[in-house]
């Protein structure tokens, strides 16, 4: 019985290999194909097969990006990754067979081989569905180096390949810690590596923000004495402060420009000015008595959330920036902060400090419905920031004792520690893409 | 926190010798009921000698007491408001000192939205310090939000004192 299925399956295969390999399956067909299967389980299930070489340095290197691979498409919290089973390839002539990875419930079959070419690793993969279509079949390569990154470039496809949105790899997150025993701003890739120390100001660093296309730096410190902000090119280093007689807090940029918005009070009331890159301080787009806070903009621009005490305890409220127009977003619950406005538009999170003592994050549609509690009973959950590719969301939370950064899907769930550090973490802001 | 130190120092000693005098007269009778007092060794049972100590007037000077507030609010107690008095008083007979308020919240809340309130609470004693009769030129507001609280606890009595203005002499 069993030999007669192989053999089939072997033919079968064959016949693919003869007539489909040159030709790759459209996107949309996948994603139909995925979004089907992935009904039941929520997440794709994906055979992933340990990376062929040959021996010496190519089985360094392959069990190098087997470990990049595997923690990468772990990380995004989007597959239910399995181990090829023993029967995956045939005894004689190794051809896969694709009838062994439906067999344990699998959607895909990830697998793949490295050698060196010149030297440098040369990284070929293959992605097939269990009904022998083969999805990609790539090849990346680099200098030894960038043994990471070739394995988290490849992660970056499979992922735009299987649900046809861009992926989490290769964006950064900035944040504070107070590590040093004070408070500085900090770099790191999206799944919490390669940490950098952005800032010394041996004083008390606040609320970070990077500009979506990665150039520029804004934050708050207190290195003169007062919380002044400083906006930095990370290209060239190259640093301007706005000192502004009174607060100024929370810059965010705006896409697609060189300017942010932030708190400034230098005129007598707490209120919302956009700021250049280069520290002019232009338009003021709000005014009166109320504290304005903690802007967030949509994804072209044209409007922002933010915090507003305009109706008493703070509340979301959205303006648009060309009419000036505002209406409040946010009406359950007595104390919500920290809007986050999502990539796709049409989310926003914020954190509520609830009657119990908790701060939690939310998700509500910017038109006011489709409420959803994200996090709770975890003491305080603070921050939220989403990922450029809207899968993700990081936070700060205390849940256990002191304050961490986290990650989350978007749903919320599959919530985990984003990385080790000594000291707190907090105020994550995510937002560089490469 | 080189502004706040000498605040903290002042305000300790003064809470320390307010203690230390209440102390020693009111213990004087208990100790030697409860049998200690030998443990003293010298003199007769009980006795307790009281001076007092001079202070450093560098260190002593921040006189001017802290105002504090309700949970998410600036708006000024009556409490505040005499303390507020006292303090213009001082400020009044000391012409050559300015004054620099720090307004400060408890850890609840989120930090951006308590660096407003912070400086909302103290922009409100400036204001009304101003209001009956000290030079505004005397006076300068900054706000550290939740960041630099005067008790570390994770609890409303730790909060009801970091909820506060603090106030720097010059």
């Amino acid at each position: 019985m069993k030999t007669v299925s192989y053999s089939l399956i072997r033919t079968i295969f064959a016949l693919f290999c003869l007539v489909l390999l040159p030709s790759t399956l459209r996107a949309e067909e996948v994603r139909e194909y995925i979004a089907i299967s992935k009904e039941g389980s929520g997440r794709i299930a994906v055979v992933l097969d340990k990376i062929a070489a040959k021996g010496g340095k190519e089985s360094e290197w392959a069990g190098s990006l087997d470990g990049t691979i595997q923690g990468g498409l772990d990380f995004t919290g989007l597959f239910n990754l399995m181990p090829a089973p023993l029967n995956i390839r045939s005894a004689q002539g190794g051809a896969l067979n694709l009838g062994a990875i439906g067999s344990i419930g699998a959607d895909v079959f990830v697998g793949g081989r490295v050698s060196a070419q010149n030297g440098n690793p040369a990284l070929e993969m293959q992605v097939w569905d269990v009904t022998g279509k083969l999805l990609l079949s790539r090849k990346y390569g680099g200098q030894e180096s960038a043994l990471r990154d070739i394995g988290l470039r490849f992660c970056a496809d499979l992922v735009e390949l299987l649900t046809g949105k861009r992926s989490v790899f290769g964006t950064k997150i900035v944040f504070v810690s107070n590590r040093t025993g004070q408070k500085e701003v900090y770099l790191c890739d999206f799944d919490g590596s390669n940490i950098r120390q952005l800032t010394n100001t041996k004083s008390i660093s606040l609320t970070p923000s990077v500009s979506s296309d990665g150039r520029f730096l804004a934050w708050t410190d207190f290195s003169s004495g007062r919380p002044d902000l400083y906006i930095r090119n990370l290209s060239t280093g190259s640093t301007v402060s706005v000192k502004k007689q009174g607060v100024c807090i929370s810059p965010a940029w705006r896409p697609g420009t060189d300017e942010c918005v932030t708190t400034l009070s230098h005129e007598g009331t707490q209120d919302l000015y956009l700021v250049k890159a280069n520290g002019a301080v232009g338009r003021r787009l709000t005014s009166g008595h109320s504290i304005e806070v903690s802007a967030t903009f949509s994804p072209d621009g044209s409007k922002m959330a933010f915090v507003s005490t305009r109706e008493g305890p703070p509340q979301i409220f959205i303006q648009d920036l060309s009419t000036g127009a505002v209406r409040r977003l946010t009406y359950t619950g007595s104390y919500n902060t920290q809007p986050s406005w999502s990539p796709a538009g049409d989310k926003i999170l914020y954190s509520s400090l609830q009657k119990n003592g908790e701060i939690n994050i939310f998700a509500i549609n910017t038109d006011g419905s489709g409420l959803l509690q994200l996090t709770s009973g975890s003491r305080n959950n603070e921050y939220p920031s989403w990922s450029p590719d809207g899968s993700m969301i990081v936070f700060s939370s205390t849940r256990d004792g002191s304050r961490k950064l986290y990650v989350m899907n978007a749903d919320g769930t599959n919530q985990r520690p984003l990385l080790k550090m000594k000291g707190e973490q907090q105020q994550p802001s995510w937002s560089v893409r490469n | 926190m080189k502004y706040t130190l000498p605040g903290i120092i002042g305000a300790a000693m003064i809470i320390l010798a307010g203690c230390s005098s209440k102390s020693a007269v009111s213990t004087s009778g208990e100790a030697s009921d409860a049998g200690y007092a030998a443990g003293a060794g010298a003199g007769a049972p009980g006795a307790v000698t009281v001076e007092n100590v001079p202070v450093d007037s560098a260190v002593a000077a921040p006189v001017l007491g802290d105002i504090f507030f309700d949970f998410d609010s600036s708006a000024l107690s009556a409490e505040a408001q005499q303390q507020l008095k006292q303090n213009a008083s001082w400020i009044e007979k000391n012409p050559q000192v300015s004054v620099t308020i720090q307004g400060h919240c408890d850890e609840r809340g989120t930090d951006e939205y308590n660096m407003a309130l912070g400086e909302r609470r103290a922009v409100a004693a400036r204001d009304y310090l101003t209001t009956i009769g000290v030079g505004d030129s005397r006076l300068s507001t900054i706000s550290f939000g939740e960041e630099m609280p005067f008790d570390s606890g994770h609890n409303e009595e730790a909060w009801a004192k970091n909820r506060r203005d603090h106030f720097i002499t010059k």
